[in-house]
């Protein structure tokens, strides 16, 4: 197993309450396989991807990578986020060739490799600029090759592509499938969209909210490249879309009764 | 109309105002000279050379000092704005410190190390390294927590994360420390320039009063101006303005 978790739980503390976010989470990924974890928001899939890339500690449990305890955070497990999170003192090469630098990779080989992954996700042209001059779909897939390049055995995407409108997230999508056929990653895929989920996954987990726990663990035989306008998606979308209603139903009542 | 003819009139305006009060002769003329004579006194005093060396003699001091605070300052936001207890510690006094106007280091300053140029860099130094100090704090503290984040993530630790990520995050910040940090600078070296026989503006300006040469006095006081403004537009505000086109905080 690439990865695994086991007995993973994790609370938050506020002046009043004590929130569990995570509860008893083990899962088990394949080298190469693409898992996208689905959820009401408030159910703790971004915490348990913070937890995977060693950003926070669980209070139980344990994360390993090839069998290797995660402890902190690292170059094999790089996070792709949903805000922008490219350097804006850098340009877009520059950008992308961070982690490389980190690695202390020769200058002329990592601006070798900086170029093909811009060159994957089709900004070449852009290699000079920096990330205000981009839109929000450009600076997703320079976030996309700044990952890359850094060739983690891991690629951990919390929402990618949750700020874009439809099209572009359309696109970026069919991209990552592509990339993903080429590089062979393992990929943990965050979002709360079903149909996203289901396009992109080879299994979609199914989280419940408060306490957050793995609900249902969806196996996806659909063939690639898949379309999300195909019915065979829109179907099983549906199916688990009806798993994940109740679930929705639930945090709204209790938000409701809160407020 | 252009913007040099704007400037260029506004100043001509303001001169034809100084020349007209000059000559309604409301003041005598050692109190109160006119602007032809102060140009008078600024041409002879470059090509004698005793203001082009009374200006080397402070810039020589203003960069050493200015420098040290630098160093210090940016090094000490460093450790303040990134260790919790320093920051709840010494966060407090140094706001105080940075209260106290510079020229009240000076008699401390005298104290140490008598009545030369260690002790007008020291005010020099206490003037300008607290705000330094504040704002590089400040900047740290004010990093996007996803750009550390994503540096974590791929791979950024110890020295190469002051170095490739907290630094250049907090740059702007750190740029307008030391904007700041210069006027303080500037300031507390011209007070401690009049102590004693320093050759530096601040001395050039005594030497006015002492000579009773109010030509003088103004000529030195315009070269003062004249130097703050340069500096503080053309090296601090060239270096921000470049910055925030960079991070795309105002439209190029």
């Amino acid at each position: 197993m690439k990865l695994q978790l086991k007995g993973v739980f994790k609370s938050f503390y506020t002046k009043r309450h004590r929130l569990t976010a995570l509860e008893d989470i083990s899962i088990a990924v394949k080298q190469g396989e693409f898992v996208c974890i689905i959820g009401p928001s408030g159910c703790g899939k971004s915490t348990l991807l913070n937890i995977i890339a060693g950003l926070e500690k669980p209070d139980r449990g344990e994360v390993l990578i090839d069998g290797h305890l995660v402890e902190r955070p690292g170059p094999d497990r790089v996070v792709m986020f949903q805000d922008d999170a490219l350097f804006p003192w850098l340009s877009v090469l520059s950008n992308v060739e961070f982690g490389m630098k980190m690695k202390n990779i020769t200058k002329r080989k990592r601006r070798a490799i900086a170029l093909e992954f811009l060159r994957m996700v089709h900004l070449s042209t852009f290699k000079l600029s920096y990330a205000h001059e981009l839109s929000g779909g450009m600076k997703q897939r320079v976030a996309l090759a700044r990952a890359l390049a850094i060739n983690p055995a891991i690629l951990l995407m919390d929402e990618p592509f949750g700020a874009l409108d439809a099209q572009t997230r359309e696109i970026l999508q069919a991209e990552l499938q592509e990339i993903w056929s080429l590089t062979e990653k393992t990929i943990i895929f965050v979002t709360h969209n079903v149909r996203e989920a289901v396009c992109l996954g080879d299994r979609v987990l199914v989280c419940s909210a408060r306490p957050g726990k793995i609900k249902k663990d969806v196996s996806i035989d659909l063939p690639r490249p898949r379309k999300l306008g195909s019915l065979e998606l829109i179907k099983t979308s549906n199916l688990i879309m009806q798993e994940l209603r109740s679930e929705i139903e639930t945090v709204l009542k209790e938000e409701l009764r809160d407020g | 109309m252009g913007r040099t003819i704007r400037i260029v009139l506004f100043y001509s305006f303001l001169l034809a105002i100084w020349e007209g009060i000059f000559r309604l002769h409301l003041w005598p003329e050692f109190l109160f000279p006119s602007p032809l004579d102060v140009l008078k006194t600024l041409s002879s005093g470059f090509y004698d050379k005793s203001l082009l060396i009374g200006i080397g003699i402070s810039m020589k001091r203003i960069i050493l000092g200015f420098g040290c605070s630098l160093v210090v300052g940016v090094l000490s936001g460093f450790f303040i704005g990134s260790v919790k207890i320093l920051d709840e510690t010494i966060g407090p006094l140094l706001l105080g410190l940075r209260t106290l106007p510079s020229i009240c280091w000076l008699p401390l300053g005298l104290l140490w190390f008598g009545l030369n140029e260690k002790a007008i860099l020291f005010v020099v130094i206490m003037g300008a390294t607290f705000s330094i100090t504040l704002a590089t704090d400040d900047g740290v503290k004010n990093i996007p927590v996803i750009y550390l984040r994503a540096a974590s993530t791929m791979g950024a630790h110890g020295f190469s994360r002051y170095l490739f990520v907290i630094l250049p995050a907090a740059l702007p910040s750190i740029i307008t420390g030391m904007k700041l940090g210069w006027s303080f600078a500037w300031r507390s070296l011209m007070a401690g320039e009049m102590l004693f026989v320093s050759l530096g503006l601040g001395h050039l300006l005594m030497m006015g009063r002492e000579l009773n040469d109010i030509r003088q006095i103004f000529a030195v006081m315009v070269i003062i101006v004249a130097i703050g403004v340069v500096i503080d537009k053309q090296l601090f505000g060239v270096l921000e303005k470049e910055i925030r086109v960079r991070w795309g905080l105002v439209p190029s």
